[in-house]
């Protein structure tokens, strides 16, 4: 920006708006290109070569044929979905919980509104840090507690085994992506009319009624928008699940986004790696029409 | 839920018995919470200020700090290379905050002040990208800059990591610029101020709350990235601390002790952010939807 000002002052003459909206859209239509456009159209044409990094010979759509025709494939999606699902589900829920709570304003719930930010702010690393001490076999404290309370019989490796890697590493992320729905949520339960409530109640509305026809209602349009955006997201996750599982045990947390990176890195197909990032961006374009549908974000920056 | 639903629906609940249970459901929801919440936390900086020899005695973790030492974080110091890791994260986090946050402030600017047709184009463009998936974006920008040869160098980490942060940068400012009115630089012109001095002495004091979210918003994705340095730096002494600290657990002299110590660490900066800066932290909140 500062070179912008010298240069118009130096050539105070040309048209200055002309230099401004120059100096506003040439960064970003130059970054946008370098960093978003050419990446993409680069990995779209990689997807069409066999090991593009080599002699890289053209093959058309194979690529995309072999990764949705692997055997793997569906189960890989599967996951995705679980885990997205899931966690979208029960960040909403607890969010929704605590929204409520902290909007009675109880005692201390200043307190826990502040709480609910700190899982959010820790670094992902962080989060896989504490949860792989928490479920230790040997040190860890949930085993320890589970084992006194008599619950189980002996430690659980949660992370590394089949059937509860994936509870684990959704539980894990609900703890750290919760509060994204506790904000959203309490931001809106704050802005209901108190009124509304005071009529409803004059009327002789149960407090059930009221949450079901005022609550309710009112939260709806910021339900819908967690269980997209979220659920995108969490669909999209990759740091999270690859820290806490490398993808495993066996393929038991292997998400897409794992899987594009074992393409890439460990079996160096970079051809079946863009392809399957193909697949993906696919599938977000699906759920993007979707959302331009369902809501108009463009119209909250004026067009 | 039934309980937390009549809890939402006001306090005028014509039954006393009914207030109370709904209270101590309340109550109880609260505190459930507040224990998944807090107890995680709590065993992190109780391991990281232990020495192992103490919180591992006699086979049960033992949570109540009774003697504080950091006997973990030389350990880090001196066996480890966190210093360099910690740098690395710094210079990349640094500089992509800035660029993240200076296309912003010009962007914005930009896209609300002057009209141009696909500008709905240009909005849902730059939402669509804020949904992609980091690794998706990872893998041909490691082929390009393998390339070039700029693999292993803060320049390519640090464009990597602003083309994660920017567009919803980019978002934050162009709805935040609508909030100045435009009557403000109007009125700035009229006094025949140019329209840069008007830029930089009106228009830009009044957006501070935007930028300083989207400064906040880049710095915790730089921070805390651990996909796009994973895949750019490849070598040992151009780990960020979050790719350095990854490899830790797999080192037999590392323990659970050291791994808290640096994850204590590692939570400083965003800490310090949250102390200094939360209001401006909820403002981004309310302005969209913060990853």
């Amino acid at each position: 920006m500062s070179t912008s000002t010298s240069l118009s002052t130096r050539l105070a003459d040309i048209d200055e708006r002309r230099l401004l909206l120059l100096a506003t859209f040439v960064p970003l239509v130059t970054f946008f290109i370098v960093v978003w456009a050419v990446p993409i159209l680069y990995a779209l044409g990689m997807s069409l070569f066999t090991d593009p990094t080599g002699a890289s010979v053209f093959v058309g759509l194979e690529n995309y044929a072999e990764i949705l025709t692997a055997p793997d494939f569906l189960t890989f999606l599967w996951n995705s979905v679980v885990y997205a699902v899931s966690t979208t589900v029960f960040s909403l829920l607890l969010g929704l919980a605590l929204a409520l709570v902290v909007n009675q304003q109880i005692k201390g719930g200043n307190v826990l509104r502040t709480m609910m930010i700190f899982p959010y702010l820790l670094p992902t690393l962080v989060v896989i840090f504490i949860w792989q001490f928490l479920f230790d076999p040997n040190l860890g404290v949930i085993n320890q507690w589970l084992l006194d309370f008599g619950v189980i019989d002996e430690p659980i490796a949660f992370f590394s085994t089949l059937q509860w890697a994936m509870p684990a590493v959704a539980i894990t992320s609900v703890w750290k992506f919760g509060s994204f729905a506790f904000f959203i949520l309490l931001a809106r339960l704050q802005a209901i009319d108190p009124n509304l409530y005071e009529r409803a109640r004059v009327e002789g509305a149960s407090s059930w009624q009221s949450f079901r026809d005022i609550t309710i209602p009112h939260l709806r349009g910021a339900i819908l928008i967690i269980l997209l955006v979220r659920g995108i997201w969490m669909f999209n996750k990759f740091d999270i699940i690859y820290l806490a599982t490398r993808g495993g045990p066996l393929d038991a947390t292997t998400t897409l986004p794992i899987r594009v990176y074992e393409l890439a890195f460990n079996e160096v197909n970079f051809g079946g790696a863009t392809a399957l990032a193909g697949i993906m961006f696919f599938l977000l374009a699906m759920v993007a029409v979707v959302y331009f549908r369902l809501f108009t974000p463009e119209e909250e920056v004026a067009a | 839920m039934m309980a937390l639903g009549e809890g939402a629906a006001g306090s005028y609940v014509p039954q006393r018995v009914q207030a109370r249970v709904k209270r101590v459901s309340l109550v109880v929801v609260a505190v459930l919470v507040a224990i998944f919440v807090t107890i995680p936390v709590y065993v992190m900086v109780a391991v990281a200020v232990q020495a192992p020899q103490t919180v591992f005695a006699g086979g049960d973790v033992n949570l109540l700090v009774d003697s504080v030492t950091f006997r973990n974080f030389a350990v880090l110091f001196e066996e480890t290379a966190t210093v360099q890791y910690f740098t690395n994260s710094l210079i990349v986090t640094v500089s992509s905050t800035i660029l993240s946050t200076s296309l912003a402030v010009a962007a914005g600017y930009g896209l609300t002040r002057f009209d141009f047709r696909g500008k709905t184009m240009a909005a849902r463009a730059v939402l669509f990208s804020y949904m992609f998936s980091p690794i998706v974006l990872a893998i041909p920008l490691y082929v390009i800059f393998f390339t070039l040869g700029m693999l292993n160098s803060y320049f390519a980490l640090t464009l990597a990591l602003t083309g994660i942060s920017a567009p919803f940068t980019i978002w934050l400012m162009w709805q935040y610029f609508q909030t100045v009115p435009i009557s403000l630089e109007e009125s700035a012109w009229v006094r025949g101020a140019s329209r840069t001095r008007t830029l930089w002495d009106v228009v830009l004091p009044v957006a501070r709350p935007g930028y300083v979210s989207a400064a906040i918003f880049s710095f915790a994705v730089a921070w805390n990235d651990y996909t796009m340095a994973r895949v750019v730096m490849s070598q040992d002494e151009m780990y960020t601390i979050t790719v350095g600290a990854s490899l830790f657990l797999d080192r037999v002299s590392i323990g659970w002790g050291e791994t808290m110590a640096v994850s204590l660490l590692i939570c400083i900066p965003p800490f310090l952010i949250a102390l200094f800066l939360q209001n401006y932290l909820l403002q981004g909140f309310n302005v969209g939807g913060l990853e």
